[in-house]
């Protein structure tokens, strides 16, 4: 092993012996690490879910134009055609007027009788867009949307763009509670660790003087304390992690039935890789504490 | 009065160096704390290579302030100090460390961690530098064997006599083989007789080519071993008296 080897294995073991001797001052800061990002992971977790919500909707997010009664055949083709040219779509579908009452009548199953005894189909053809997967938001919809419009043959159009609209509106604003709450939270608990590094320092000052005195440099006092924010970090990214996913398996089956129903898939907690990031973020905001009371004139 | 019971090995030879090759060389030197108050005024001075030198004085005097020069923990108000070869009125923060661990040093108080074993204590002085764990217990037990403490190394300094602990701070201070040895009032706080046994240890680092320099109010001490004195008052030398025979 190199000297430097050597000198980390120290480190590690001064920061545990550190923080093994304030044991009430590091816990207090794993566990507000672990408070602020099981606030975080929350909103986190519920993004998510939504915008993976989103984008199982996408595949049935499609704009319908109605056509006017005497587009058929060949100008039916070169409409289709005009459309699957446009930029964002993925798929065009004719759906003609006798298919349109079939499906029509599949859908109110025995009340189709009533059907029989009209003369005329008063359902029109329409062309079933559906839209390339970048383009699967309100404004993708609107941007095809305008673009057929203007087409020759189309009556009408209709779109999920206001639900879309009004479901992204609530993924903004759980994104912009998330963030904004994710800031202040992570500011004040960097306020939080960086007094507890800072308290560590204090009680050592004769060990740190001592040090010192016999020729340690500033690196080699300051990695310990900063190794010991690092650890409290990941110590409360683990104990974040821990309470989420309890959280989860608490909450979750109220809504797992209903979702399951609506959706197709119940709602997920956090992949492996993901999970990593909740501790990495726990280490780094200790790291990120423990730098903050060390910068500066730190010596006691 | 007991005689020393410990000595520390190494070549002899060096206490009478040739004065010019200087291990510590003062120029014209003051330091203030206060505009208007001086600790140290004017002071120019130089200390060979494995010399041993009694700087004296009554309390207030600038010996600490002095020591303190020496090993980087202050810089000078005015003049310059070359130590080791290196000025420390121009010595950036990241150079003190490397200096400091060619200079051993020693407290009034010892500055022992109350919380690690004695063993511990004295590693510090090598784990800065990243000596292996090996090394290291081997050089720190070598280092407590020639001063008798091998067998308190597994205890903390608490349970230690204020001469053992005192021992240790001198184990820590020489471990690393310093250039340097400065002792603050190395035995302010030993009875008659432990004060002896902790001024022959220090001596004897002098044998081997360390320079040492020992601030002490107690003129019986200097006029026992005989050596160099520098007397200062009010932050100015007053006096220099050059080595005399040592009293018997």
């Amino acid at each position: 092993m190199t000297r430097t080897t050597y000198k980390w294995l120290l480190f590690v073991r001064t920061a545990i012996r550190g923080i093994a001797s304030s044991p009430v001052t590091s816990g207090i800061s794993v566990v507000t690490i672990g408070v602020t990002l099981v606030l975080v992971g929350a909103f986190a977790l519920l993004l998510q879910n939504m915008e993976e919500l989103l984008d199982q909707f996408g595949d049935d997010l499609r704009v319908t134009a109605y056509l006017e009664s005497e587009v058929s055949g060949e100008a039916l083709r070169g409409l289709e055609q005009r459309v699957r040219e446009i930029p964002g779509v993925e798929d065009v579908e004719a759906v003609s007027q006798d298919e349109a009452l079939e499906r029509f009548r599949a859908s109110v199953g025995s009340g189709s009788a009533l059907l029989d005894g009209l003369d005329i189909n008063p359902l029109p053809a329409s062309l079933e867009i559906s839209l390339s997967e970048d383009q699967r938001s309100a404004e993708g919809m609107e941007a095809v949307a305008k673009a057929i419009e203007g087409l020759a043959g189309v009556e009408s159009l209709s779109s999920g763009r206001d639900w879309v609209e009004g479901y992204l509106r609530a993924v903004a604003l759980v994104r912009g509670v998330g963030v904004g709450l994710g800031v202040i939270l992570a500011l004040a608990t960097l306020l939080i660790v960086a007094n507890t590094i800072r308290l560590g320092v204090f009680a050592r000052r004769d060990e740190l003087e001592i040090l010192s005195l016999v020729g340690a440099s500033r690196p080699f006092v300051q990695t310990p304390f900063l190794l010991e924010g690092l650890l409290q970090g990941a110590a409360g990214g683990a104990l974040a992690l821990a309470l989420l996913f309890a959280l989860f398996r608490l909450v979750l089956p109220g809504f797992e039935f209903g979702l399951e129903l609506l959706v197709g898939s119940a709602p997920r907690f956090f992949s492996p890789g993901e999970a990593l990031i909740v501790v990495v973020g726990g280490a780094g905001l200790g790291l990120f504490g423990s730098a903050a009371a060390l910068s500066g004139d730190w010596r006691p | 009065m007991s005689r020393p019971r410990f000595r520390l090995r190494g070549g002899g030879g060096a206490v009478n160096a040739p004065r010019g090759d200087g291990a510590i060389r003062m120029f014209h030197v003051s330091k203030s704390y206060l505009a208007g108050s001086f600790a140290l005024r004017d002071v120019s001075i130089e200390l060979a290579k494995g010399e041993f030198v009694f700087l004296t004085g009554p309390s207030g005097a600038g010996k600490t302030s002095l020591l303190k020069l020496i090993f980087g923990a202050e810089r000078p108000s005015e003049g310059q100090i070359v130590v080791l070869g290196r000025n420390i009125a121009r010595l950036g923060e990241s150079a003190v460390p490397p200096l400091r661990r060619r200079i051993g040093v020693v407290f009034q108080d010892f500055k022992l961690l109350p919380r690690r074993t004695v063993e511990e204590n004295v590693a510090l002085a090598l784990q800065v530098t990243g000596t292996p764990p090996r090394e290291t217990r081997a050089r720190v037990f070598a280092i407590l064997k020639q001063l008798g403490l091998q067998h308190r190394r597994y205890h903390h300094p608490l349970s230690l006599s204020g001469g053992e602990q005192q021992r240790v701070a001198i184990a820590r201070a020489l471990v690393n083989e310093p250039e340097i040895l400065l002792a603050d009032e190395p035995t302010g706080n030993l009875d008659p007789e432990l004060t002896l046994e902790i001024m022959d240890l220090i001596a004897s680092a002098a044998l081997r080519g360390t320079t040492v320099v020992v601030a002490t109010h107690e003129l019986e001490i200097v006029r026992r071993y005989g050596k160099r004195a520098v007397r200062l008052e009010g932050g100015q030398i007053v006096e220099d008296t050059q080595p005399s025979m040592p009293r018997s």
